[in-house]
Order: C-alpha cells, then sequence, then structure tokens
C-alpha cells in the first residue's frame, strides 16, 4: 500500500520579533496522509508555534512547510480550505445557539441552506447534541461546548485537522465520544495533527507522535517503537526521559 | 483579613503592571477635566475675553456714530471689521457665517439725536415751568433712532442679551453727556448742577434685523435644532464601546483565531463588522431623528426640520456611521483589554464631543480649543447636520465633511489593517 504526504515540513524556523532565540528552530518532519499525529511537548516547547505556522496564524521566519502539497507561504488561501483549526479555547460565541454557532462557521466555508442544516443536525446527533441544537451555547457544560467547539472545525470535512488540547477540562463520557469521533473521522480520511498534554490519550489515538522541546524535536515516530526504543513503560515515561523533569513555565 | 490583604496586593500589582489601563486611569482623566473645564469656563468668562467677529457698517458722520464705534473698540470684546455694505450684503456675511454680530448705524443717527434730546429738555423745562413752551424749540422728532444690529441665526438668546446690554451701555453714555450739554446751554451753568438721578429718555434703540429669510428658517433657532443632531452624532459614536469589545472578546476567546484560519481574508471579516455596525447607526440615526420630529412635539417643543435634501442627510448619516465604525474598529484592535478599550472608547468620545462642539458651540470656545475643533470627526458630522438642517444644505454643501468623515474612516481602517499585520508577523 503506497502512502501519500499530507504535511512536510523542511527546516522551520521561527524567531519572535524581540526574541534572540528561536521557538522553532530549524525543525522537519512529514505527516502521512490519514495518520493521526501527535504534537508533543512540555509548556513552551513550540508546539504552538508551529501549528500556527502549518495554519497560516503567524509567517515562517525561514524554511518552508506544505499542505497537501500546497506552500504556506503561497498558497495559504488554497490550504484553508483544506483544512480545520479547533483551538484549545472555546472559540464559540455564548450567546448564540448551537445551530447559530455552527451555521455561521459552516458559511465562513462557503456551506449554505439544507445541505449545510443536514450536516449540523447529522454532527449534533453524533455527538448526542441534536436536542440541544437550539440552546444558547453560555447555558452549555464544559464537556458539551467542547464537542460544539469540535464540530466547528470539521463541519466543513477538512482533509487536515489541527486539534490543541481537544479534551482539556472535560469528562471521562466526553472525551470518550470526542476521540471516538476522531478516530471515525480518521477512517473516513482526515489527517489528524494533535496536541496534549495526556499522554495516555495521545498513546491511544496517535498512530504517530514527535516530541519536541526548546523548538527542536528531539524524537519522532510510531509509539510503540519509540517507547520500546527507550525502554519505558508507556509514553508518559518515554516523555519525562526525554523531556526531564524539570518543570517547565 | 489574610485573604482581603492578599486580594488587594494581587490587584495592585496586577495594576501597577497594565501600562495602558494606567494611562488610562490617570492620563485621559486629566485630559478629560483639562479640556472640560477650558471648554466650559469660556460660557462663564466675562466677554472682554472673548473676541467676537463684528462686521459694522458705520453711515453716521456725528458723534453718535464715532462714539459707539469707541465704544465697541473699548470693549475689547470685538473683533471689529468696517464694511460700507446695505443690509442684505451685512446679512449675507452673518448668515455664511464670516461674522456673528453685524451692526448698522444709520446716516445722520447724530442729527437725531440731538434733535430728540433738545425735544426731551424743552419738554422737561416747560414741565417745571422754567421756560415758555412757545419760544422753546419744541419741532416735534417723530422718527425712531435705530441701530440695526444682526445676529447669526444660531446665536443664544442669553447672549444676544449681554451683547445688547454691553452695547446699550457704550450708548448711554453719549445720551447723558449729549443732555448734560443741552442743560448747560439752557442754563449757562456746570454739569455737576443738573441733578444727573433726573430720569432720561431711552433716545437709542437697537433694534434687531432678522437673519431669516424664510418662515422655515424661523423654526431653526430652536434647541432641537441642535441637540438632536448633536446627541445623535454623540450615539453613533458610541458604538465604538461594544463594537471594539466584540473584537477583544473574538480575539480572547479563540474565534478570532478560528476565522483567521477559514479561507476569507481579514478585511472580509472587518466589513461584516462595519456593515452590521453601520447598520445600527443608520437605525440609530434614524430613530433619533424620528424622536425629534415627532416626539419632542408632543413635549412642548418645537419639530425638527431637517431641510430640504433627504439625499444630504443620508450622506452625512452614512459618512458619520462610517467614521464610528472604522473608530471602533481600530480602537478594537489597538488596545487588548475589554476595560482598557471601553474606558478609552468613552473617553475619547466625550472628548471628541467636546471639541466637536456638541455641548457647547464651537463659536464661543477660546481660539486655542477651537484650533482642536477642526480635527474632531464629530465636528464635522455636526457641522455637516447643521448644513442640511438650519442653511438649507444640500449634498454639494455637505460634501467637504462627508469626505473628511470618510477620510478618517479610511485612515482608523488602513491603521487596523496594518496594526493587525504587523502582530501576525
Amino acid at each position: 500500500m503506497t502512502s501519500t504526504i499530507a504535511i512536510e515540513v523542511n527546516h522551520l524556523i521561527k524567531t519572535y520579533k524581540g526574541s534572540a532565540t528561536p521557538a522553532v528552530n530549524n525543525i522537519s518532519f512529514r505527516i502521512e496522509s490519514s495518520s493521526i499525529f501527535g504534537l508533543l511537548g512540555p509548556n513552551g516547547a513550540g508546539k504552538t508555534t508551529t501549528i500556527s505556522m502549518l495554519c497560516g496564524l503567524i509567517k515562517a521566519s525561514g524554511g518552508e512547510a506544505k499542505l497537501l502539497g500546497l506552500s504556506i507561504s503561497t498558497e495559504l488561501e488554497k490550504i484553508k480550505q483544506q483544512i480545520g483549526v479547533v483551538p484549545q479555547e472555546i472559540a464559540l460565541y455564548p450567546t448564540l445557539t448551537a445551530f447559530e454557532n455552527l451555521r455561521y462557521i459552516g458559511n465562513m466555508y462557503g456551506l449554505k441552506g439544507e445541505r449545510l442544516k443536514k450536516n449540523i443536525f447529522e454532527h449534533l446527533e453524533i455527538v448526542g447534541l441534536q436536542a440541544q441544537a437550539n440552546k444558547r451555547v453560555e447555558t452549555f457544560s464544559g464537556g458539551m461546548k467542547r464537542r460544539i467547539n469540535l464540530i466547528a472545525g470539521i463541519l466543513h470535512q477538512p482533509k487536515i485537522l489541527f486539534l490543541d488540547e481537544p479534551t482539556v477540562g472535560v469528562d471521562v463520557q466526553s472525551r470518550n465520544l470526542i476521540t471516538e469521533h476522531l478516530h471515525q473521522l480518521n477512517k473516513k480520511g482526515c489527517t489528524i495533527i494533535y496536541t496534549s498534554h495526556l499522554m495516555e490519550e495521545a498513546e491511544n489515538l496517535c498512530s504517530d507522535i514527535a516530541i519536541i522541546d526548546n523548538g527542536e524535536i528531539i524524537s519522532s515516530g510510531k509509539p510503540k517503537v519509540l517507547i520500546a526504543e527507550h525502554s519505558a513503560e508507556n509514553l508518559e515515561q518515554l516523555f519525562l526521559k526525554l523531556t526531564g523533569k524539570k518543570l517547565r513555565d | 483579613m489574610l485573604r482581603l490583604f492578599a486580594t488587594i496586593r494581587k490587584e495592585l500589582l496586577i495594576l501597577l503592571r497594565d501600562r495602558g489601563g494606567l494611562a488610562i486611569m490617570f492620563l485621559m482623566p486629566m485630559t478629560l477635566i483639562t479640556i472640560m473645564a477650558l471648554i466650559q469656563d469660556a460660557p462663564f468668562r466675562d466677554y472682554q475675553e472673548f473676541k467676537i467677529p463684528l462686521l459694522l457698517v458705520n453711515n453716521d458722520t456725528g458723534n453718535l456714530g464715532v462714539a459707539i464705534e469707541k465704544g465697541l473698540k473699548e470693549s475689547k470684546i470685538f473683533e471689529i471689521q468696517k464694511e460700507q455694505d446695505d443690509e442684505e450684503q451685512v446679512k449675507k456675511s452673518i448668515k455664511g457665517g464670516d461674522f456673528e454680530i453685524g451692526i448698522i448705524i444709520p446716516k445722520n443717527v447724530s442729527e437725531l439725536l440731538n434733535a430728540k434730546v433738545n425735544q426731551f429738555v424743552a419738554k422737561k423745562l416747560t414741565e417745571v415751568g422754567f421756560d415758555d413752551p412757545s419760544k422753546t424749540n419744541t419741532v416735534s422728532v417723530a422718527a425712531d433712532l435705530n441701530i440695526q444690529i444682526l445676529f447669526a441665526p444660531e446665536t443664544k438668546k442669553s447672549f444676544k442679551a449681554s451683547i445688547l446690554s454691553s452695547l446699550k451701555q457704550s450708548t448711554s453714555k453719549i445720551e447723558t453727556q449729549t443732555i448734560m450739554d443741552i442743560f448747560s446751554k439752557q442754563f449757562k451753568t456746570d454739569d455737576s448742577q443738573v441733578s444727573k438721578s433726573e430720569p432720561i429718555g431711552d433716545f437709542v434703540n437697537f433694534a434687531e434685523v432678522s437673519t431669516i429669510d424664510t418662515p422655515k428658517e424661523a423654526l431653526l433657532l430652536n434647541s432641537v435644532q441642535h441637540n438632536v443632531p448633536a446627541w445623535t452624532i454623540f450615539g453613533m459614536f458610541f458604538i465604538v464601546i461594544s463594537l471594539a469589545g466584540s473584537i477583544i472578546k473574538e480575539r480572547d476567546d479563540g474565534s478570532y483565531t478560528r476565522l483567521r484560519t477559514m479561507p476569507g481574508s481579514y478585511i472580509n471579516v472587518m466589513a461584516g463588522k462595519i456593515t452590521s455596525y453601520l447598520f445600527i447607526c443608520m437605525i440609530q440615526c434614524l430613530l433619533m431623528l424620528m424622536v425629534g420630529m415627532f416626539l419632542l412635539p408632543h413635549l412642548g417643543l418645537p419639530k425638527l426640520v431637517i431641510g430640504n435634501s433627504f439625499s444630504a442627510v443620508f450622506i452625512v448619516a452614512l459618512s458619520t456611521g462610517l467614521a464610528a465604525t472604522g473608530y471602533g474598529i481600530l480602537v478594537g484592535t489597538i488596545f487588548s483589554t475589554h476595560q482598557q478599550s471601553s474606558t478609552f472608547g468613552a473617553v475619547s468620545v466625550v472628548i471628541l464631543a467636546a471639541l466637536g462642539g456638541i455641548w457647547v458651540p464651537v463659536y464661543v470656545m477660546p481660539d486655542s480649543i477651537r484650533m482642536f475643533s477642526e480635527f474632531s470627526p464629530l465636528y464635522w458630522a455636526l457641522s455637516a447636520f447643521h448644513k442640511v438642517f438650519l442653511n438649507q444644505g444640500t449634498v454639494q454643501c455637505i460634501l467637504p465633511f462627508a469626505l473628511k468623515l470618510l477620510s478618517f474612516f479610511t485612515f482608523a481602517i488602513g491603521a487596523s489593517y496594518f496594526y493587525n499585520k504587523a502582530a501576525t508577523k
């Protein structure tokens, strides 16, 4: 079976204005299509900066990256049509209903009419929120908001999905439902790039991982292979072995 | 208690490290107090501190004309320009906004004053039996001694009264002096022997000449014509707070991040905001004008007259709304917290309103402040509304103001765009 490359990163650098050291320092990696890729690292390691460059939120200081063969520096608008982003924050409008929020986001991706409505209700049904479609988001629990937040990122059926801590602060049931839904999406061909501090969740979800620290990738590969290579019991132990126990701020 | 002190310490540390917040908390109120004190102080100060532009037409060659002119100069409250215009020309100059006041001294008023005083003195002497009426010059002088005075249409009644009183003071001196001179001649005695407490005639009248040509214009001299557009503009600009707040909220809760990862540029997102808030502004304007036209008359106030050009009103409202939304976007883009943007937004609009003549007409402000009025978008908007409402202005009349407002909008949007672009680098 031949695999195609969804994301190709070559010598990517980002140095913020006024900072002497780069936040991301000459990193290179490849992500195969239809994989679930975990970008793991302690606080301030460079995860968010890397994802922000790939999504076009910030410009790279050097290097190049291609998503689905499209360059982030010259073909960003085309890339934006193909990607979905689920930020760590609940990026929803609290005074709008779940349906109104999703309709707005769908419209922003060019979706409209009955097709969009059907699409929204199908997703709401999957995450168990169909009955709450017309309730204001401000009345929802944390887990419910997280589920709506996820739908907002996948409504337009992106080929690549970026997830930043998608299950933070939610109960086990909601987390289980979200991860199951992510698996379903992945089976349909969506490439997922995922960041998290929850090592157990990453170990179960990701087909590939990269551990980033101080702006550099210090290890990458299949989780089970990496765990075995470093004689660790699990991903968390591997993570601590590679990044150390020193507190990060 | 420990919790209380710990909380106070934490809050103070946060505040002290927030330079923007500190500037808003201290510098902005100081600026506001200074500007407001200067502006509000002006109307209450002695008129001698003002220089009111006055157009004087002195057709009299005698003492009275000279005395009035001298009195005006000595009062130091007027910036006098002498012309030989007729009444129509003076009216035109005042309506055009070149002068606040016009005074026309007719020909031969000095001779008329002498004749009237002679008549008055003869009458008084006859009353007390000092003279034989048949021997005294008692030629009846029927003509009124009227000095014409013209005020700008928007001049307030209290201001007119003060000016008239000041002018009356200067003419009463020459009236008294003339009476004294004639009494002296009659008795061949010194002025001081005549009781100055004797009531004397009111010979010189200041007849106000209306600068209003049409009955429609007569409706314009009221507070409704000033206050409705003034507070409409103020209200429209106050959307700055909610608009800036919405931008900051989207940035804080990650919605803006999500929006930026979606297809379509920053301009598309901002255009959507501008359109929505502009719509709100237009509704605001429409409702406020309707209040002036339909509600205020029920409260015993005059009805708002919006002039003859609906197109001009629409263009003024549209350009004012755009200027307000542009300003809101700029404030929301530059400031990082809702507290900062709302405080700055509110206080800056109040300052711009004060400078723009929303509370106190710009013409009574000191020169030092009036200079800054020229830079207030609220002043441009108010001037444009006044052109349409007070002067029956057409689209052509308001275009310079509309262009200024649109330039302000363009500047604000451009500055926001480049600020945002720089922030993503």
